[in-house]
């Protein structure tokens, strides 16, 4: 076993953990930290497989942006701070089972699959090449689902100005009239 | 003037000659961690004086001037008593939380000082992502803010979490759009690779106009971003005593307001080595006699120069200017920072395009 | 149209926060502007503004004489109760009986500086010092008679 095995396992072992105390802990501000430590987690665990640029991105989407989000969330709701009841036993056994069954769905497709040592050159694109396969037309680029999620988020986008705006007097006047 | 170029090669030649090479990154990451410690509390120390200092001759007060010549060790003797004080954990307080918090802000400002080139040849990582990196890792500090507002069980630390929260999130972009425009000049986001793109003139003056926009940008997005006057709702003394620090006593107050200073000190790095050249000595074009006598300042003088330059200038913008208001802040960072650095982004990549840049 | 103020607006809104930049700047590089006094080393020198008011004292002249004529207006105006006005019948050599302070108390500890008594006093006998090192170890120390020992009123002040 070499460190870099052993950075392994103990970046493993901060993701599982982090993940179990998440959904077992009982105050609400607390799952969503320990949710960020699990994806601060895998975010090093991209680091040490070298892939940097994916490891960056998860941490500004997932940690920056999705984390502080329901952070935030947690604030605007009353009582963020009580403990939660415990969960009533069915509801536990339930959940319990729910996840054991679909470990045991992942570690049996895993063993079938059976990962045969790769022997090629390690996979280090550079950010070049990345940004030129989002946007190549040739068979293997991402244009066009690069460009389909560009107008998804725009219309989102827009759609949140859309219900932000202060309703101008014209049309406040024109939704009076509406409903005479 | 010492200089710190080449240091990092003989220290590493001569611990693999001593040791295996296991052994030899072991001991590196040892003295890497020993200095960029030392390098924070010397930072803290120097970096708090200095501020009080600028803030003392802006207005027209002579500041501290009694321990030590001209108040020298003023911050050494407040950085005792904050060690002495008693740090207090209020009653209803979630502990875990509120003990964490200061460490992961502490944390991040390490994180962040990775891939900052202090002098040639002189970078704890020169990781391929280098700007992508800083503002990716820079994002994690709000969650340090976040918790330690929460975890105070206090309206004024809520408030000011949520209020920093909500400001460091909007001015991340702009931050960032300043950031790219500089990436599209260089083409690459390797630290060592904008720096070396600078041998013949820093970017503010070969980007022309917009790289002058780009810089301004980045100021007010980063002074935003540090919480720092006239951005500072987050501490708002008048009106949230101290926002999310209000709880925090002794030495976690003083890693909060350590992490204030290096943030500061980091951003004022970056923008260093983005619009003026970091290590890079000032070179006019090709004339050879210019920069060679340039050539003669150590590269870490000049990297110290350029960063304290702009933290100077910070400062200043602190002791001017008055805060904002919750929605001016807003207002500021949505409908001019943000249209304007879309614009001068998109100005920046025909300019790199068409090649109109020195 | 819009896009005109728009750019107005970041114009403008730029060169004001540059007036202010310059403003600081003046003074960050002129250290002679510098106004702070250096309070325990420069006491012998301190100038204090003629219209500080530190605390209610009672003139005397060379003869130690006063002009206060024991009316008590200074007592009835003050709103603390701060002042005390204990006065005597003196007899004159005419053989005429006439008011007189005995002392004119005065209780520090009270006394918001808030000139009424100085207003009030019709024979200017008392005045507002400069004086603003007041602590002491000790309260009583703060209870102070403001006619000097042995001072009589000055002639043809009634
Ligand atoms: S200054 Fe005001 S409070 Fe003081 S003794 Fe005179 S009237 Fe009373
Ligand atoms: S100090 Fe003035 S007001 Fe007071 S008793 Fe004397 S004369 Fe009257």
């Amino acid at each position: 076993m070499n460190t870099s095995t052993i950075i392994f396992y103990a970046i493993a072992a901060l993701i599982l953990g982090a993940a179990i105390l998440a959904v077992t802990t009982l105050k609400i501000f607390r799952s969503a930290i320990w949710l960020l430590f699990s994806l601060v987690g895998i975010a090093a665990l991209y680091f040490w497989m070298q892939v940097e640029f994916i490891a960056a991105i998860q941490i500004v989407v997932y940690v920056g942006g999705i984390v502080v989000l329901i952070i935030f969330s947690i604030f605007l709701t009353q009582q963020s701070g009580k403990e939660m009841d415990k969960p009533a036993k069915g509801k536990m056994i339930f959940s319990a089972l729910a996840a054991l069954f679909g470990t045991a769905f992942t570690i049996n497709l895993i063993s079938h699959y059976g990962f045969n040592n790769i022997s090629a050159a390690p996979f280090n694109p550079s950010v070049d090449e990345i940004g030129m396969q989002m946007l190549s037309t040739t068979s293997h680029g991402f244009i066009l689902p690069f460009e389909v999620v560009s107008m998804l988020l725009l219309a989102a986008m827009v759609g949140c100005i859309v219900i932000a705006m202060k309703p101008t007097e014209a049309t406040i006047v024109h939704l009076n009239k509406k409903e005479d | 003037m010492f200089s710190l170029e080449g240091i990092t090669t003989n220290v590493q030649d001569w611990l693999l000659m001593k040791f295996n090479p296991t052994m030899a990154l072991a001991i590196e990451c040892v003295i890497v961690i020993l200095l960029s410690i030392s390098l924070f509390a010397l930072l803290g120390l120097v970096l708090v004086l200095m501020e009080r200092k600028v803030a003392a001759h802006i207005q027209i007060r002579l500041g501290p001037n009694r321990v030590g010549p001209g108040g020298m060790f003023q911050t050494v003797a407040d950085t005792l008593k904050l060690i002495m004080k008693e740090g207090l954990v209020p009653d209803k307080a979630d502990k875990f939380l509120f003990n964490l918090a200061p460490f992961v802000v502490m944390m991040v400002g390490m994180l962040l000082l990775a891939p900052i080139a202090f002098a040639k040849n002189f970078q704890i990582w020169d990781i391929s992502i280098g700007v992508l990196y800083i503002s990716s890792v820079s994002s994690l500090s709000v969650i340090g803010i976040l918790m330690a507002g929460w975890a105070s069980n206090n309206k004024y630390s809520l408030i000011g979490a949520m209020r920093s929260g909500a400001q460091i999130v909007s001015y991340e972009l702009s931050a960032g759009f300043a950031v790219l425009t500089i990436v599209v000049l260089t083409g690459s986001l390797q630290i060592s690779e904008i720096v070396n793109a600078q041998q013949n003139g820093w970017w503010i003056f070969k980007g022309h106009i917009p790289a002058v926009i780009a810089f301004v940008l980045y100021i007010i997005a980063v002074t935003a971003e540090t919480n720092r006057a006239p951005f500072d709702l987050a501490e708002a003394e008048s009106e949230l005593t101290a926002g999310f620090h209000t709880e925090y006593s002794g030495m976690r107050f003083a890693l909060f307001f350590l992490a204030e200073y290096i943030n500061i000190f980091i951003v004022c790095a970056i923008g260093a080595t983005l619009f003026f050249g970091g290590w890079m000595p000032l070179h006019i074009g090709n004339w050879e006699a210019f920069n060679h006598l340039m050539d003669y300042i150590p590269s870490s003088v000049w990297f110290m120069g350029k960063t304290f330059f702009l933290i100077f200038l910070i400062m200043w913008f602190r002791w001017t200017f008055p805060r904002l208001r919750v929605d001016q802040l807003l207002n500021l960072e949505w409908k001019y920072l943000l249209p304007i650095s879309l614009f001068n982004l998109l100005l920046v990549a025909v300019i790199a395009i068409l090649g109109w840049h020195f | 149209m819009f896009l005109k103020e728009y750019i107005t607006d970041v114009v403008t809104g730029v060169i004001s926060l540059l007036k202010g930049m310059r403003k600081t700047g003046y003074y960050f590089t002129h250290p002679k502007e510098i106004i702070t006094e250096q309070y325990p080393d420069n006491r012998a020198t301190l100038l204090m503004s003629d219209r500080f008011k530190g605390e209610v004292v009672m003139p005397h002249d060379a003869n130690n004489e006063h002009t206060c004529t024991g009316c008590t207006a200074c007592e009835l105006a003050c709103p603390n109760g701060t002042i005390k006005v204990v006065t005597k019948f003196e007899t004159s050599p005419e053989g005429k009986k006439k008011k007189a302070i005995d002392a004119l108390v005065y209780r520090l500890e009270l006394c918001t500086m808030c000139n009424l008594c100085i207003v009030a006093c019709p024979s200017d006998a008392i005045k507002m010092a400069p004086n603003f090192e007041h602590s002491v170890f000790d309260r009583t120390k703060l209870t102070k008679v403001l006619n000097q020992p042995g001072s009589k009123i000055r002639k043809g002040i009634e």
